[in-house]
């Protein structure tokens, strides 16, 4: 019978820690992660910026897409500098690290492609994996497209980037080739 | 099967080609001493070597298909055609016929020297890639080295690589030569590109020529056992404008130079602003 007793207080006391947990959520503010509606850069990035610190770090890759947009909107070289800094204070402020801010800016605003890294050489590393190494590199020239041509007018950029991606698909070919061949 | 063993020479001949004509600009990027070792003395000796052969196979048919064009011109005065009876038109299509065995004789001549210096090659080129691309640089090592030096304006006129073009091949070579001697250096980045190039085209060209030759020998057996020299067929037809098309150009092919990069200019941004 005590014992019995004793499981009612504990159920009841765990119900009304779970009552009051409950009401604590459901009074907190969550934030609103919707960036102000400008067509500006510098404005966007403010806006970002300001959302981002209010804890709406999720919506991260979903601002860097709408600031594309509006930079271009209103396309200018000096909009390579503007994700620089963006990126920079993300990386600073510690939303993201230093290497994932790099690879962004890169990305987007970089001749070099990102897909294509890493510390082996190509016979061990690129060659097993050459055709998805290649997929990537093919949709990241898309967001070079966006970044360098589309927001920075880099136009001489953006084309060497197109014909490095040529010349990649062409030498990794032959090169791989000479990779199996020397393993056979 | 005749027209495939054209279309196989002829492929064969536009793979050796392409190491004739791209020997020279090797051979001056290779005297400014590029860090690469792509291209030591052994293997621009075995592109010289295929640019030969390609050379000679192409002086060999030279003689004989301009015969071949004569004897098909006269056959088609004479209203040869459906008048297989007449004395005249089978002393014709009997010459027509040795003709054509007299050119795939010369192709099975030369085709073997071709296939040595185009293996060699290949097989150069394969160490020097795995090398020196594969085994000694990463994948941003070559990207770097892919991008290295800007090409110079000159530059951007060469010819596509791995184009192919109506011209006379010794012709080529000149306009090539001309090219790179006017731009003034080889950036090595391209020497990576070229390489690369030049080893594909060698591997395929390898299979063809192999190809080739074996349609040839079956192509022959069967002309001498039909003991059909008196007439020319279309397939021979093919066989021979196809060899011409490649050895000399007569296609009426224009000159194929490099253009800007894919999408360079049609496909470019433009903002809505953009007046």
């Amino acid at each position: 019978m005590i014992v019995n007793q004793n499981y009612r207080r504990l159920a009841l006391a765990w119900g009304l820690v779970v009552m009051l947990a409950a009401s604590g959520c459901a009074t907190a503010p969550s934030p609103d992660c919707r960036m102000s509606d400008t067509r500006a850069l510098n404005a966007a990035i403010e806006s970002a910026q300001d959302r981002l610190q209010q804890g709406c770090v999720a919506q991260f890759d979903g601002y860097m897409d709408q600031l594309l947009d509006v930079a271009a909107g209103d396309p200018d070289p000096d909009n390579k500098q503007a994700f620089s800094d963006f990126l920079v204070w993300a990386a600073d402020t510690g939303l993201l690290s230093r290497r994932q801010a790099q690879e962004t800016w890169n990305r987007y605003f970089n001749v070099k492609f990102v897909s294509l890294r890493g510390d082996y050489n190509n016979c061990a590393q690129t060659c097993p994996v050459r055709r998805q190494v290649m997929t990537d590199m093919e949709q990241e020239l898309a967001d070079k497209e966006r970044g360098m041509l589309q927001a920075a007018l880099d136009r001489e950029g953006y084309y060497r980037a197109d014909r490095l991606l040529s010349e990649t698909e062409l030498v990794l070919e032959a090169t791989c080739r000479a990779c199996e061949a020397g393993g056979r | 099967m005749k027209g495939t063993d054209g279309n196989h020479g002829a492929s064969s001949v536009r793979g050796a080609a392409a190491a004739l004509l791209i020997a020279v600009p090797l051979l001056l990027g290779a005297a400014r001493g590029p860090t690469l070792q792509l291209f030591p003395t052994t293997v621009l000796e075995d592109i010289k070597e295929t640019g030969q052969a390609a050379e000679q196979m192409e002086t060999g048919l030279q003689d004989v298909i301009a015969r071949l064009d004569r004897q098909q011109q006269l056959y088609v005065q004479s209203k040869c055609d459906g008048a297989e009876g007449d004395p005249g038109c089978g002393r014709i299509s009997r010459q027509l016929g040795t003709s054509y065995m007299e050119m795939l004789d010369v192709m099975a001549t030369r085709l073997p020297d071709m296939e040595r210096a185009v293996n060699s090659t290949r097989d150069s080129l394969e160490k020097r890639l795995r090398a020196e691309l594969g085994l000694k640089m990463t994948p941003w090592t070559l990207q770097e080295t892919l991008l290295g030096n800007e090409p110079t304006g000159a530059e951007t006129s060469q010819p596509r690589l791995r184009g192919r073009s109506g011209l006379r091949l010794s012709e080529r070579f000149r306009q090539y030569y001309s090219l790179v001697a006017q731009s003034g250096r080889t950036a090595e980045h391209s020497l990576a590109v070229v390489a690369a190039d030049i080893y594909l085209d060698m591997e395929e060209a390898s299979t063809l020529i192999a190809q080739t030759r074996e349609e040839i020998g079956r192509a022959t057996l069967l002309e001498e056992l039909n003991q059909s020299f008196g007439v020319i067929t279309p397939e021979m037809q093919q066989v021979v404008d196809g060899v011409k098309t490649i050895l000399f150009g007569e296609a009426g092919q224009v000159i194929e130079l490099a253009g800007p990069p894919t999408g360079a200019a049609d496909d470019s941004y433009q903002s809505p602003l953009e007046w």
